[in-house]
Formats: structure tokens, sequence, C-alpha cells
């Protein structure tokens, strides 16, 4: 009896030392050898694949040439993949393991709603992550480890608020956004920028992700006959919604973030209607500036296709983190974060200088859909 | 006046496409009593089929249609040789070996097309149709027709001929069908080969109008499998009125309470299916399980 009582209590004392805090095993110290394991966290399945596959394409491309220039200090980086499903609670599986894991830092993911998810486990476990996300939630957190490789939808919406209202003096604009984490900081960061000019919107129809059949609500926007329609959403929804409002006569210019700079969005709405709709992003086109035009062929001889922001912008994610693990000599916690923060680069998608909230570019341009391309808005 | 007239073109017109998807829950349930969970999957192939058939060969879009029909009712075929020999025997492994096919489905469509899809462009080019300001896309117009066929030629075919009347007895007492000399695992492959059929022309009718990815199936199938069980699990006319009904309920909830529209959609549902446990037109004597 006292034998199996004594076991029971051994083996629960086991079991809690199973559980001891993430990251302790980790071997992550200055002295540390062996290949330094960075986690790569994107959806590589669900509708937001096409993202997760780039994102990781880019990562990739700027892993393997730091490996071929000899790595970090003589360590390699060993870069694994992660698939998040565009789902917050795979992302906080996914959060869990890797912190238990011994990975020093973490690239991605591309959702807000799932970087916003795993951000308090990386935070605990004092595991830095630069993500793609860019809903001003994030920011919001002021998670000393967390980092964001664009904008936030403030930057974005501010600029496309400025075009559209101050150079272009649209004064009818409806919104139609989703409520998920992109769609309704999008929302939000839009409405804000219009009220700093005293603009108050014609309409404001607000969708949910999952949402296919948008008639009714465009069919209210068309009452109010508007110059702009903006579209807070995903590629393929700002897509479907492109096309149900011109099937339905709306004339208005459609405005947006980066997703209406991408192939998926112009295929979806179809060629003709997404014509000349108006995209604020940071990262215009694949011939914007030398170095772009340099990095795309880099990339299109990589993986024999077209280069685009996403891809960018995880590049420029993987390069930043590159640069500060030179810095700390491979090691991890409060000093890569810290090194992160320090970094100055002047990257694809524009300068990076981290403030306090890890926002590391404070500035987007505006480019015009042409023949289901984005043209700098000057040019055109 | 408008809006709302607008907003019913909107709900008819995903209200046909779920009631394609509703047709092809309920035959199969009506023959084996079994709900195929794989069905949004199946329908998700079939959009691929047709999409990827179309879009390589430039052919009309009707024969893409006819080809996504033959894919996946083969793969109907396959999803019930592989069930019979659990027919009668244990009923929740055949719940459970639906659910893995759509599992299966889903992850053969990421292997064979990735994981990104792709859009499809309109097979009708022509512009919408302007009556008094509200806009009829000729595609609409299009997917209710051959909605409206499909359901037409269905209910022949189980009403007047003979392998339909054999589909109807075993759907109501498999043991007397047996016992005048009825195939019962011939007719649920029929069964099964008719409801992913079904499942393809949904699939192919919704490519254009949306955009083709391996996930697009979760959706489509619960939306249908909720308008089957509203018209009445298992009863034909059940699932075309619960499928329209549904659309226009999701269209006029999008319309009313924007982001809390999912909800309100669901939530009636869910008040109906309390009040009307069998739905519109339940038929109770189909139930098998």
């Amino acid at each position: 009896m006292f034998f199996a009582r004594f076991s029971i209590a051994a083996a629960a004392l086991i079991a809690l030392a199973a559980c001891a805090p993430p990251g302790q095993q980790a071997e992550s110290g200055a002295g540390a050898t062996g290949p330094i394991k960075i986690a790569n966290v994107n959806a590589q399945s669900g509708q937001l694949s096409s993202l997760g596959q780039w994102e990781h394409k880019g990562v990739k491309l700027a892993i393997d040439e730091a490996n071929k220039a000899g790595g970090i200090g003589g360590r390699q980086i060993k870069l694994d993949l992660f698939d998040s499903q565009g789902d917050p609670t795979v992302g906080t599986n996914v959060a869990r393991k890797i912190s238990s894991e011994g990975y020093v830092a973490m690239l991605g993911t591309a959702e807000s709603a799932v970087t916003l998810a795993m951000a308090p486990i990386l935070k605990d476990a004092k595991i830095p992550n630069i993500t793609s996300g860019q809903s001003p939630k994030l920011a919001d957190l002021k998670s000393p480890f967390l980092f964001l490789n664009a904008p936030t939808s403030v930057t974005f919406d501010e600029t496309l608020a400025q075009y559209l209202v101050d150079d272009k003096g649209h004064k009818k604009i409806a919104l139609i956004s989703n409520n998920g984490a992109y769609g309704s900081g999008e929302h939000d960061a839009f409405l804000a920028a219009l009220k700093s000019r005293n603009v108050t919107p014609v309409a404001d129809e607000i969708v949910t992700p999952d949402q296919k059949d948008f008639n009714s609500n465009l069919a209210k926007i068309r009452e109010e006959d508007p110059e702009v329609l903006f579209i807070g959403a995903e590629e393929v929804q700002s897509g479907l919604i492109a096309k149900q409002s011109r099937e339905l006569g709306i004339k208005a210019i459609f405005a947006g973030g980066a997703p209406m700079g991408t192939d998926v969005y112009a295929a979806t709405a179809g060629q003709e209607n997404a014509e000349g709709s108006a995209v604020s992003s940071p990262y215009l086109s694949n011939d914007a500036s030398e170095e772009i035009k340099a990095f795309a062929a880099k990339y299109k001889a990589a993986y024999n296709e077209e280069a685009r922001m996403h891809v960018a912008k995880a590049y420029d994610g993987a390069s930043i983190l590159i640069e500060a693990l030179k810095q700390t000599k491979g090691e991890g916690g409060q000093k890569l974060a810290d090194a992160i923060r320090g970094v100055k680069r002047a990257g694809l998608l524009g300068n990076y200088n981290y403030d306090a909230n890890g926002v590391g570019i404070h500035e987007t341009k505006i480019g015009l859909v042409k023949d289901g391309k984005v043209v700098p808005e000057a040019a055109s | 006046m408008q809006v709302f007239l607008q907003t019913l073109i909107g709900g008819i017109t995903f209200g046909a496409v779920y009631a394609l998807v509703a047709m092809g829950f309920s035959i199969v349930y009506r023959t084996m009593g079994l709900v195929n969970f794989a069905h949004g999957s199946v329908v998700m192939i079939g959009a691929y089929a047709a999409s990827t058939f179309y879009l390589a060969t430039q052919l009309p879009f009707a024969v893409a249609i006819v080809v996504a029909i033959v894919v996946t009712g083969l793969i109907g075929l396959v999803i019930e040789r592989f069930l019979r020999p659990l027919e009668n025997k244990d009923f929740t492994l055949m719940l459970i070996g639906t659910i893995g096919f759509g599992a299966v489905l889903e992850a053969g469509a990421v292997l064979v097309w990735g994981a990104t899809g792709h859009a499809v462009p309109s097979p009708v080019a022509t512009a919408p149709i302007d009556l008094a300001g509200v806009r009829i896309p000729t595609y609409s117009l299009m997917v209710i027709a051959i909605a409206a066929a499909a359901t037409g030629l269905l209910a022949l075919f189980l009403q007047r001929t003979k392998r339909g009347a054999a589909m109807q007895a075993v759907a109501m007492d498999h043991q007397a069908a047996t016992a005048v000399g009825i195939h019962v695992g011939r007719s649920n492959a029929l069964a099964f080969a008719i409801g992913a059929g079904l499942a393809a022309l949904a699939g192919s009718l919704i490519g254009p109008m949306l955009y083709v990815n391996p996930t697009m199936g979760g959706t489509l199938g619960i939306k249908g499998f909720a308008a089957a069980m509203l018209g009445g699990f298992g009863s034909m006319p059940g699932a075309i009125v619960g499928g329209l009904a549904f659309g226009l309920l999701d269209s006029f909830a999008a319309g009313n309470f924007q982001e809390y529209s999912e909800l309100v959609t669901f939530l009636v549902f869910a008040l109906v299916v309390m009040i009307r446990p069998t739905g519109i037109f339940g038929e109770a004597t189909v139930n098998r399980a």
C-alpha cells in the first residue's frame, strides 16, 4: 500500500518535471555549438496558404544565402517549417511546441489573428518573433519580443486617405470590411484617417470573413453612389467583393491595402474589374528600384515564379533576424530582441527603424492596378 | 425595394447551389440512412475537376461539368465500395469512414492542385441583365436553370424508372427490398454516385462565383447539410426548399445584421429545427439510424 502510494507520488513528480518551463533545455547560449534553430510558422494549408507559401520561400531564400556565406559565426541556421493552417488555435499549439524545443526565434505568421494568439506564449518564452501581420493590434500589444516586418494598417490607410481625399478630392467614400483581425484593423484605421479629414463615409458595411454573397451589402452601398469603395478584406474576399460590385453596376474606384496588389485579387475579381484599383503598399512592383529588381531576379532564379510583396517582406524579416543573430553570436532571448530593435536596414519594403511597439516601417506608397499588375501612381 | 430585390437575387443564386449540395446529402441518407460527411469535399473535388478541365482545354463549360460529374461519380462509387462491408453492421464506423474520406480528398487535392487554389473566369461573358435597377448576372440565371433542370431529371429518375423505384424501395425498407430481389448494395452505390454527381454539379457551378481551393468544401458542406436538415433530411423537395431558404436567410441576414449575420442565420436554423425537428418536409419513415 505504502509502495503504491509512493509510486503514484513519484510518477506525479516525474510528470511535473516533464512540464518544466518551456525553453529551459534550449541550447541558445553564446558558447553553444551546432545549428541555430529558427521556426518559420505560416499557413501551408487552408484558404490563406498562398500567403504562407510565399512567406516561406522568402524566408528560405534569405536563410540559404546566410548559410552559404558561412552561417552565424560558423554555425549553420536550421530553418523548420510549421503549418499554422491560418488558425489561431493551431498557432498557439505551434507556439508551445517551438518554445519547448529550443528555437531561438520565429518568423511569421502572415495572419495577424494567428500572430496575436501566439504572441503571449512567445513573450513568456522570450522568443523574438518577426511577423508579417500588419494589424494595429499587434503594435498595441507592446510586446518586447514582437516585431513587424511591414507597416501597420494605420500607416497603410493614412497614406490611402491622404491620396483619395487630400490629393484626389473624393468625399463620397463607402466602406466594406470583414470583422476578422485584418479586416477590422483596416476598417478602424481607415475610418480614423477619414475622420481626421472630416469625411464621414456614406456607407459602412461589415461582413464576416467567410461570407461569399455580398449582394445585400453592395445593393445598400450602390444606393449611395460612392466615388470610392474601400475594401478591408483578404485577397480572395476583396476579389469577390470587387467582382460582385461591378456586376451590380457600382462604378466606384476600389481602394485598399496590400491584398489588392496581389494577382490573387486581380484573378478573383477578373482583370477588367480590378483595373484602376488604388492600392496602398510599401512594395508596389518588382521593378521599383535597383535593389528590388536584383531581388526579383534572384527569386525568379530560385523558384521560377515572380516575386511579390509577401516574399519581399518575409525576406526582409529574415535578413533582419540574421543581422541581429550575428550581433548576439547566435544567442537568443532578450539579447536577440534588443539586437533586432537596433537593426537599421535599407530593406526591400523601405528603411527599417524599429520603434518601441515593434513597428519597423512607417510609410507606404500608392499604386494603381493596371492589367492585373500594380504600377506606381505617379507613373500612370 | 431595390436592395430587397437585389438581396433576393443573391440569395436565390447561392440557395440553388445549397439545394444541390443538400440533395446530394439527402439522396445518400434516404437510401442508406447515412450522413456522408465527405460530401463537402466531393463538392470541392467537383469544382476542381470542372475548373481545371475548363481552363486547360477551353472546351465549353458544359463539357467540363460532365467530366466533373463522371470523376466524382467514380469517387462516390469508391467510397461506397469501401463502406459496403460495414453496411448494417457498424453504423458509427461508417460515419467515421466518410469523415476520413473527406480528409483524404482534401489532402489529395492539396497534393494534386497545390494549396493555393485558382480563380475561374465566368463561362458566360455577357453583361448582367438590368431590370429597373436590379442587376441579374447572366451566370446566376444559368446556375438557377441548371439546378432546376437537375432537380427535374432526378425526380423523373426516382419516380419513373425501375432503378429509381428500386432505390425508393430500399429507402423505405431494405429488408423487404432484398426479399423482392433488389440488390441493396448496388442501389446504395447508385445513391452514392448520384450524390457525388450532384456535388460535382454544385461544385462546378459555384467555381466561377468563388475561388476554387482545397478548403472550400468546408463551408459549402456545412451550409448544404444545414439546408438539408432545414428542409427535412432525406426528402428531395425538402432539400430544394431548404437550400433556397438557407440561401435567402444567409443573404438577408448579411444585409441586416452585418457582422452578426452568421450567428443570426444559424440561430434561426436552430430555432426552426427545435420547433420542427424533422424539418419542413420531414419523413419519419426514412429514419434507419
